[in-house]
């Protein structure tokens, strides 16, 4: 036999109901979370070093605008008082069909001179999740950003063909939320060749001996990290004025910039924050309060026998407190396997559209808790303000 | 316990607002161990008698009183005190709560004067039995037949051994033999703890069994 006073009647009814209501805020703000932490990681990124590239309009693609930034540039940048490492990188678009301006996190291609540790100092090591990191000497090999391997289902030992090349899968690298999920990590010398299998007019120029460039010129820009105690800002002012042709992006600023150019994406969180907060608190507090004033004749009932307004209050609160902590339990999991089935169905496209993190958990808890806890305090001391007999009367 | 209620009045809102009277000017008294049978027609406010004696609803105007204590006026938490610890109901309809078993039922009377579970528990289950209904203490409400509904709710209301019981229609819903068990243990209330008794019925066996009856006509006392 159910025992009733575990569900009471109508609490099943309210304990979906908060489900829903939790479901929907946490659905919400796992989206939202979601976008904060890709803000946040580029935001980590571009203060982790300095970005330069050459003087121009651009080739490939990069972490700043720019031309060819050629080997003897990097050097004069390498001897800029402050200075602690500069590694010569080559990024290129993954699909050069595509146009940067129909995805939002396009896929690349990220050549990295390993001869230099990674200078990037919150990303100096990018975690792997299964395999290894690449190596000075690695031709051949590729490491894949998460999304990027979940979107063709690589695994370590596998094989990606990237233009006319096979490239071994040695790594794939553990969740980052960020630019590099997206992201196939290569030796410069692998980036510089495919770079010069793209572009014809760029082949004939290296291919025909007629200049003066070499392979190490062929650099879409270069990382650049300081020394301990060098203000990064200061020295990126410092290789501007120092070294002449080149293009240097100062911290500080494009900390800034993409603070502005993420303005939107600000208010879109806002904006999805707070309709998760007022869809969920709405769907809680009214789910609460109506299963309080379906039982108005209990209540009247129990007034008759002598319950003061606060052995009631007492009672509610606990039977609130329950039932919030079970509706709750029930939305997370509901929310998570919606998360679960609508990423289970875009996740061809490589990408992860929520983040359920402890602290998402654990506001969702706190607020369906405090919510339900003040819909049953305000429908507890409405109902009180009633005579039994009234209360009874309306019950029936 | 010497009960009096004196000039009470009554009045609930119309269909359109207007204030439609239910009592008016209504006094009486209820002498300590007196069984006191409250008759009249369907309307005539008999139910909202019980309720203002009973501090369940405040009256318009008048006053209740429990021997030298004007109760009506007391604070919401003092009226609470009053009616955990004085005042037994038997409600027509039983009102017991749907969620809990017939003994949970009965134990709600002993959980809010803060009563011993245990020794409550035992009291509970002795009345059920003379009642009849302790066969039926795991069942919930739904399950029971209205007659063991209303002995259950009997229980309930006599379980703290109130001073004053009152009782609408306590044997409505029984058959002729529970309806004598129930008169039964009214009456040995009454003469063995003095309880005072107002009992609302329409069946004239039952009035007459009472020490006197008091007759309620459209709002007003006519007799007693």
């Amino acid at each position: 036999m159910i025992n009733r006073s575990l569900f009471p009647r109508g609490y099943l009814f309210t304990l979906f109901g908060i489900a829903v209501g939790v479901a929907g805020l946490l659905a919400l703000g796992a989206m939202a979370e979601r976008i904060t932490r890709f803000i946040q990681g580029g935001d980590r990124f571009v203060l982790g070093q300095i970005s330069v590239a050459g003087e121009g309009i651009g080739m490939g693609t990069g972490f700043t605008a720019g031309g060819l930034l050629p080997r003897f540039k990097i050097q004069e940048i390498a001897r800029v008082p402050g200075v602690a490492a500069v590694q010569a990188q080559v990024m290129l678009p993954l699909n050069t069909t595509q146009s940067h301006f129909l995805t939002l996190t396009q896929e690349l291609v990220l050549g990295l001179d390993l001869t230099v540790p990674t200078p990037n100092r919150h990303y100096g090591e990018l975690p792997v999740r299964a395999g290894r990191f690449l190596r000075d000497g690695d031709r051949g090999a590729i490491v894949v950003g998460t999304d990027f391997a979940a979107a063709r289902g690589l695994r370590v030992g596998g094989t990606l063909r990237l233009g006319e090349k096979d490239f071994s899968v040695v790594g794939v690298l553990d969740k980052t939320l960020t630019a590099p999920d997206r992201m196939a990590f290569v030796t410069i010398e692998d980036a510089r060749g495919m770079w010069l299998q793209r572009d014809p007019m760029l082949g004939r120029a290296f291919g025909g001996g007629t200049g003066t460039l070499a392979p190490e010129d062929l650099n879409t820009g270069a990382a650049v990290a300081w020394q301990p105690g060098v203000k990064p800002d200061e020295l990126a002012n410092r290789i501007k004025a120092t070294v002449s042709g080149i293009n240097v992006t100062i911290p500080g600023e494009l900390s800034r910039l993409l603070q502005t150019s993420t303005a939107f994406f600000s208010s879109l969180l806002l904006g999805i924050g707070s309709l998760g907060l007022l869809i969920g608190g709405l769907s809680l507090s009214n789910v609460v309060t109506a299963a309080m004033f379906e039982r108005i004749r209990d209540f009247g009932i129990k007034r008759a026998l002598g319950a003061t307004d606060l052995q009631l209050l007492r009672e509610v609160l606990g039977e609130a407190l329950a039932v919030s902590i079970g509706g709750s339990g029930v939305g997370v999991v509901l929310a998570w396997v919606i998360g679960w089935g609508i990423e289970r169905h875009v996740i061809h496209e490589g990408q992860q559209l929520f983040v359920f993190s402890s602290r998402l958990l654990l506001f969702a808890l706190a607020f369906s808790l405090l919510l339900g806890m003040l819909a049953a305090t305000y429908a507890t001391l409405r109902i009180t303000r009633i005579s039994p007999a009234e209360a009874i009367r309306r019950g029936a | 316990m010497l009960v009096r209620g004196v000039g009470l009045g009554k009045s609930y809102r119309g269909v359109g607002g207007e204030p439609v009277p239910v009592l008016s000017g209504v006094d009486l008294e209820i002498k300590p161990g007196e069984f006191v049978a409250v008759i009249g027609p369907s309307g005539s406010g008999k139910s909202t008698l019980l309720n203002l004696l009973g501090l369940l609803e405040p009256a318009d105007a008048g006053e209740v009183w429990f021997d030298d204590e004007r109760v009506s006026h007391l604070s919401r938490r003092a009226q609470c005190r009053v009616r955990g610890t004085a005042i037994g109901f038997v409600f027509q309809s039983f009102l017991l709560i749907e969620e809990l078993t017939a003994l949970e039922n009965v134990l709600l009377a002993a959980r809010y004067v803060g009563r011993d579970r245990q020794a409550a528990g035992a009291d509970a289950i002795a009345l059920m039995e003379r009642l009849d209904v302790a066969h039926r203490r795991g069942h919930y409400p739904s399950q029971l037949s209205g007659g063991e509904q209303q002995r259950v709710a009997f229980c309930r209301a006599v379980l703290n051994n109130p001073p004053l019981l009152l009782a609408d229609e306590p044997t409505g819903n029984v058959d002729d033999q529970h309806a004598q068990v129930i008169l039964a243990e009214i009456r040995g209330r009454v003469q063995a703890r003095g309880t005072s008794v107002l009992l609302v019925t329409h069946r004239p066996e039952v009035s007459v069994q009472a020490d006197r009856i008091l007759r309620l006509g459209v709002g007003r006392m006519e007799s007693g």
